[in-house]
C-alpha cells in the first residue's frame, strides 16, 4: 500500500508558511537541525540523530582471505536497510525507492568514493586483509534519513579502532588491546551528506515573466520531505572536493539557481560539520581518556 | 588489445548520424520557427517545447500548454487552427475519444453490472449492463438474472463493436451497443493501425466486392469478416439471441479466408506506409492485388508492398 | 589506479581521436518496434540503448493507479553481452532500481500527466550496448521514445555527460574515460535552459564541476538540435506519406463519391 499522503491543509500551510521563508519548526530555510552524537563504550559504534531521526551506525572488522583478482586491498561491506521500525511507510520485504537512494548514496560516499585507504587495510597480500562491515541501523525517520545515516557512517568510520596486527614471515599476531593500543583507519577524506528539499512557488499570476522562484530547504522535515518536489543531495569534504552530486529529476532548477547551494551553502555548511564532528570526537577521545588513567 | 568497431546497419529512412562540436556550432533551434504565419498551418510541424504563438490572441488546445504567455507545443505532429483555437495534433497517438465515434474493442474484464473494454485509448472504456441489447426484444426490462449471466453475453477475450455514448469524470469513455449493428464480432479477424490512419467516413461498416465485410473502428482497430447478409443481419422483431451472442462462427469457405486475409494484409501494408485508410484506397489496392495476381502470402513481402503503396498511392494524385 | 592510457595527450586529442568537447557520433532511429506505442533505438558512439514507450494506458495494477496523473513506470534491463565481459543482472539489483527511478523522477515533471488521470505510461528501457554515457543514453533515448508515442512533455530532456581530467574538461565519456576521470551528468531542458538532472558519482572539486556543468549545459542544447532534426523529419515523413492521399484529395473525395463508392460496392 502506498503511504497516505499528507493532507490538503497540511500541505497549504507548508506551501504559504515557505512562500514567507518560514518553516514549521521554527528554522530559517538553510538551516540544519543541530546533530547529536553520542558514542558507545566500543570503538566505531555511533548513534547519530538530527531531530527525531535516529541511526546507529557500528563497524566491525575481522580477517578475510581477498578476493584474487584484488590481493592488496581491504574490503568493506555496507549494510543498510530501513525496517518498518524507522516508520510505518516502509515494509518488510519490499524495497522502497527511499531505501534504493539511500543504499546507492551511501555506497558511493563511503565507499566508492575512496574514504578508507583499502591498501592499509592489506595485512599479508593475498593472504589476510581486513574486512570491515559498516552496518547502519535506522531507528526512527522523521525526515533526512539519509544525512542522518550517511554522518552515522562516516562518524563510526572515523571513531573505529582496529587492533594491531603483527606480521612476520607469514605469521600473523594480533594484539589484544590491553598490549598494544588499536590504531585508527587511515581515512583520505570525510565527507558529509547535505539533502535540500525543493519545493516550486506555485506557478501562479506572479510567475508571468523570468523563471519560477524555487524555494530551497535545508535538512528536510518528514512532512517537508513528503511534499517536496524534488531533491538535491550533495555530499562534499572540508577541502571543497565533491563526492556525489545527485539531482535525479524532480523540479527542473536553473544552472545559476542550482551552482550557488553547492558552492556557497554546502561549502559553508560541510565546513560547520566538520568542526563539529571534530570536537565531538576529541571529547569523546578525552573522556577515553581519563577512563583509562583510572583503571 | 583487441578493438571492436561496429558497422550499424541503416535500418530505415529516419536513420541518421551526424557528430558535432558544441562550443562551435552556433545555436540554430529556433531556425524556422519565429515568424511562421499560422494560416499556413496545414504543413507546420512542431516539437514539444517549440513556440506556436501568443496566448494573448490565441487559446490553446490539445496538444499545448502555456507559459510566460506564449502557446507552446507538447507533441510532436501539425498545427491546426480553427479561429482562435489553437490545437497540435500529435502524428502518432493512442485514441482520443469523441462521442459518436464508432470503435471496436475487446472485453477485459467483467464488473458488477459492467464491462471492461481495451479499445485502444489511454484507459479501458467501459460498458454499462445497462448500455447493451438484451435477448428477448430490445425494449426488456433488465433483470437481476442478467447481471448474474453477464458472461453469457460477453466475456473476457470477446470482440465487439460499440459506439461512444459518453464520458465519466475521469475521462473513460463509456460505451453502448443498443443498435443492432452492434455488438459480439466473429467471422473474421482484426487487424490494428495507428488511430489517426482511420479517417472519419460517412458509414465505417464497409462492405467489400469480395464477399468481405470491414468494420472500420476510429480507434484504430479493425474488424475483417466474412460477409454477412443484411436479411440476416436486421430484424427489429427475431431479435435472435443465440445469434447475436454467439461464440460460434458461421462456416467460412476457402475463398472468403483467402480474402479476408488479403484484406488484412493489405491494410497492414498500408498502415506500414502510414497511409490513412479509406473505402477507395482500399478498393484500389484489391484490385490491383488481383490484377497483379499475388499470393496472399507474398504480400507482406517489402517489394510487394511498396510496389503496391506506389500502384495505389500513384493513381489517386 | 592510474592506468597507462593517456586520456588528452598533447596534441588536445582524446583516446580515440577525439577533440576535448567533441561529442561521438549520434544514430537516432524512432521506427516503431513490435506494438510500442513509440520507440527510439539510440547510440551514442558503441553506447546503444533501445527505449519503447507503452501508453498511456490502463494501469495493471489498480493499486498503482493515482487519481488525479498517470503512474510513470520505468525499467530497465541490461543486456548480459553489453559490456565486455559477460554478467547477468537480476532484476533486483539496486543498481538498475536506481537508475529505472531516477530516469522516472526525472521525466515526471516533463510528462503532462495530470492529462491522464487512472492511466499508466510504461518505458521498458534495453540497454543493449555499453561504452560509457549509459545515463544519458537512457534519458535522450526515453524523450525520443515518449515525443514518437505522442505523450505530452513540456520540453525535451537531452543528457550528456561531462568529465574532467586534471583542469580540462571532456565532452560525453567513454568507459576507458569515465573508469579514469570524474564524470557529471546534466540533463537540460533546452527550451528554459533548466536543469533537471545532475548527477556526480565521483570526487570532483567544486570549481572544476561548475566548470563542467556549463560545459556539459551548452553541449545538451546542441544535442537537442540533433534529437529536434531526427523527431522533425519523422513527423515530416509521417505527414507527407498522409498527405499523398488525404491531404490533396482528401476534400474532393469526402462528398459525394464516397456515398457512390458505398452504393456500388453495396451492389456486388
Amino acid at each position: 500500500m502506498r503511504p497516505p499522503s499528507p493532507s490538503i491543509p497540511e500541505r497549504e500551510f507548508l506551501f504559504t508558511a515557505l512562500k514567507q521563508s518560514l518553516r514549521l519548526d521554527g528554522r530559517s530555510p538553510l538551516e540544519m537541525r543541530t546533530p547529536s552524537l553520542i558514542f558507545g563504550p566500543e570503538f566505531g559504534w555511533v548513534e547519530c540523530s538530527l531531530g527525531k531521526t535516529r541511526v546507529i551506525a557500528s563497524v566491525d572488522g575481522k580477517m578475510v582471505k581477498p578476493p584474487p583478482e584484488r590481493p592488496f586491498e581491504g574490503i568493506i561491506t555496507i549494510q543498510s536497510e530501513i525496517s518498518p521500525m524507522a516508520s510505518s511507510e516502509y515494509e518488510v520485504g519490499r524495497t522502497s525507492d527511499e531505501e534504493v537512494t539511500l543504499t546507492r548514496i551511501l555506497d558511493k560516499i563511503l565507499r566508492r568514493s575512496d574514504v578508507v585507504d583499502k591498501e592499509s587495510l592489506c595485512i599479508l597480500a593475498g593472504q589476510r586483509v581486513w574486512q570491515l562491515r559498516l552496518t547502519i541501523h535506522c531507528l526512527a525517520d522523521a525526515g533526512n534519513l539519509l544525512d542522518c545515516a550517511c554522518l552515522a557512517g562516516i562518524v563510526a568510520l572515523k571513531h573505529f579502532r582496529r587492533p594491531e596486527v603483527e606480521v612476520i614471515g607469514d605469521e600473523v599476531t594480533v594484539h589484544a588491546a590491553t598490549e598494544r593500543a588499536p590504531l585508527p583507519l587511515s581515512l583520505h577524506h570525510t565527507p558529509f551528506c547535505l539533502t535540500f528539499a525543493l519545493f516550486p512557488e506555485s506557478t501562479s499570476s506572479t510567475s508571468s515573466t523570468s523563471t519560477p522562484v524555487i524555494i530551497t530547504i535545508l535538512d528536510p522535515s518528514l512532512l517537508e520531505y513528503r511534499l517536496a518536489t524534488g531533491f538535491l543531495h550533495v555530499a562534499m569534504n572540508a577541502q571543497r572536493e565533491l563526492c556525489v552530486v545527485q539531482k535525479a529529476g524532480g523540479v527542473p532548477l536553473a544552472l545559476d539557481q542550482l551552482l550557488p547551494l553547492i558552492k556557497d551553502v554546502a561549502v559553508t555548511k560541510v565546513r560547520e560539520l566538520d568542526a563539529f564532528v571534530e570536537s565531538r570526537m576529541k571529547d569523546d577521545w578525552e573522556g577515553r581518556r581519563k577512563l583509562v588513567e583510572v583503571s | 588489445m583487441i578493438t571492436f568497431t561496429s558497422f550499424p546497419a541503416q535500418l530505415d529512412d529516419y536513420d541518421y548520424g551526424a557528430t558535432r562540436h558544441p562550443p562551435e556550432v552556433e545555436d540554430d533551434i529556433r531556425m524556422d520557427m519565429d515568424e511562421d504565419d499560422l494560416d499556413t498551418a496545414g504543413s507546420r510541424l512542431t516539437c514539444p517545447g517549440d513556440y506556436i504563438t501568443s496566448s494573448q490572441a490565441f487559446m490553446r488546445g490539445h496538444g499545448t500548454y502555456v507559459e510566460n504567455e506564449e502557446v507552446l507545443a507538447s507533441v510532436a505532429g501539425t498545427v491546426e487552427r480553427v479561429n482562435k483555437l489553437v490545437t497540435v495534433r500529435a502524428i502518432r497517438t493512442r485514441y482520443n475519444p469523441e462521442v459518436g465515434d464508432l470503435v471496436v474493442g475487446r472485453i477485459t474484464e467483467v464488473q458488477p453490472r459492467r464491462w471492461k473494454v481495451d479499445a485502444n485509448s489511454r484507459q479501458d472504456a467501459v460498458l454499462m449492463l445497462s448500455s447493451v441489447n438484451l435477448p428477448g426484444g430490445v425494449q426488456r426490462r433488465k433483470l437481476e438474472s442478467d447481471e448474474l449471466h453477464m458472461r453469457n453475453f460477453f466475456e473476457e477475450g470477446d470482440l465487439l463493436v460499440a459506439e461512444v455514448q459518453a464520458f465519466f469524470s475521469d475521462g473513460a469513455m463509456s460505451l453502448h451497443t443498443r443498435s443492432l449493428k452492434y455488438g459480439k464480432l466473429r467471422n473474421g479477424q482484426l487487424v490494428s493501425i495507428p488511430p489517426i490512419l482511420v479517417r472519419r467516413l460517412k458509414s465505417h461498416f464497409l462492405v467489400l466486392p469480395c464477399g468481405v465485410d470491414l468494420i472500420l473502428g476510429l480507434n484504430g482497430y479493425i474488424w475483417v469478416s466474412k460477409h454477412v447478409k443484411e436479411s440476416e443481419q436486421e430484424g427489429e422483431e427475431g431479435f435472435d439471441a443465440e445469434a447475436v451472442y454467439s461464440n460460434q462462427n458461421d462456416d467460412i469457405d476457402d475463398a472468403t479466408r483467402a480474402a479476408i486475409s488479403r484484406v488484412s494484409n493489405i491494410i497492414s501494408i498500408l498502415a506500414g506506409h502510414f497511409v490513412p485508410l479509406t473505402d477507395t484506397v482500399l478498393l484500389e489496392a484489391y484490385e490491383w492485388v488481383l490484377d497483379q495476381d499475388i499470393a496472399v502470402k507474398d504480400l507482406i513481402q517489402e517489394d510487394v508492398g511498396d510496389a503496391l503503396v506506389t500502384a495505389v498511392v500513384g493513381v489517386q494524385e | 589506479m592510474a592506468s597507462r592510457i593517456e586520456i588528452l595527450n598533447e596534441g588536445g586529442y582524446r583516446s580515440d581521436g577525439r577533440r576535448q568537447y567533441e561529442l561521438r557520433s549520434i544514430t537516432i532511429d524512432l521506427t516503431p518496434q513490435g506494438t510500442a506505442d513509440g520507440s527510439a533505438l539510440i547510440t551514442h558512439g558503441l553506447t546503444q540503448v533501445l527505449v519503447s514507450v507503452f501508453g498511456p494506458r490502463e494501469a495493471k495494477m489498480r493499486r498503482e493507479t493515482l487519481h488525479d496523473r498517470a503512474n510513470v513506470n520505468v525499467e530497465v534491463g541490461v543486456a548480459p553481452f553489453s559490456t565486455g565481459e559477460r554478467r547477468r543482472r537480476g532484476r533486483g539489483d539496486k543498481r538498475i532500481l536506481e537508475f529505472a527511478s531516477t530516469i522516472k523522477s526525472t521525466f515526471e515533471p516533463v510528462i503532462q500527466t495530470t492529462l491522464y488521470p487512472r492511466s499508466q505510461i510504461d518505458i521498458y528501457i534495453q540497454i543493449l550496448q555499453q561504452d560509457g554515457s549509459v545515463l544519458p543514453a537512457c534519458i535522450n533515448g526515453t524523450t525520443l521514445a515518449l515525443i514518437t508515442a505522442g505523450v505530452p512533455l513540456l520540453d525535451f530532456i537531452c543528457c550528456i555527460s561531462g568529465g574532467v581530467h586534471s583542469t580540462h574538461p571532456l565532452l560525453d565519456l567513454t568507459t576507458l574515460e569515465e573508469n579514469d576521470v570524474p564524470s557529471v551528468s546534466v540533463g537540460v531542458m533546452p527550451k528554459t535552459g533548466r536543469v533537471v538532472l545532475v548527477s556526480l558519482e565521483t570526487r570532483l572539486h567544486v570549481d572544476r564541476f561548475e566548470e563542467v556543468c556549463r560545459v556539459a549545459w551548452e553541449a545538451g542544447k546542441v544535442l537537442h538540435g540533433e534529437m529536434r532534426k531526427a523527431v522533425r523529419e519523422r513527423t515530416g515523413g509521417l505527414v507527407d506519406a498522409m498527405g499523398g492521399v488525404a491531404g490533396a484529395g482528401g476534400a474532393g473525395r469526402g462528398g459525394p463519391g464516397e456515398g457512390d463508392g458505398d452504393e456500388r460496392m453495396v451492389d456486388y
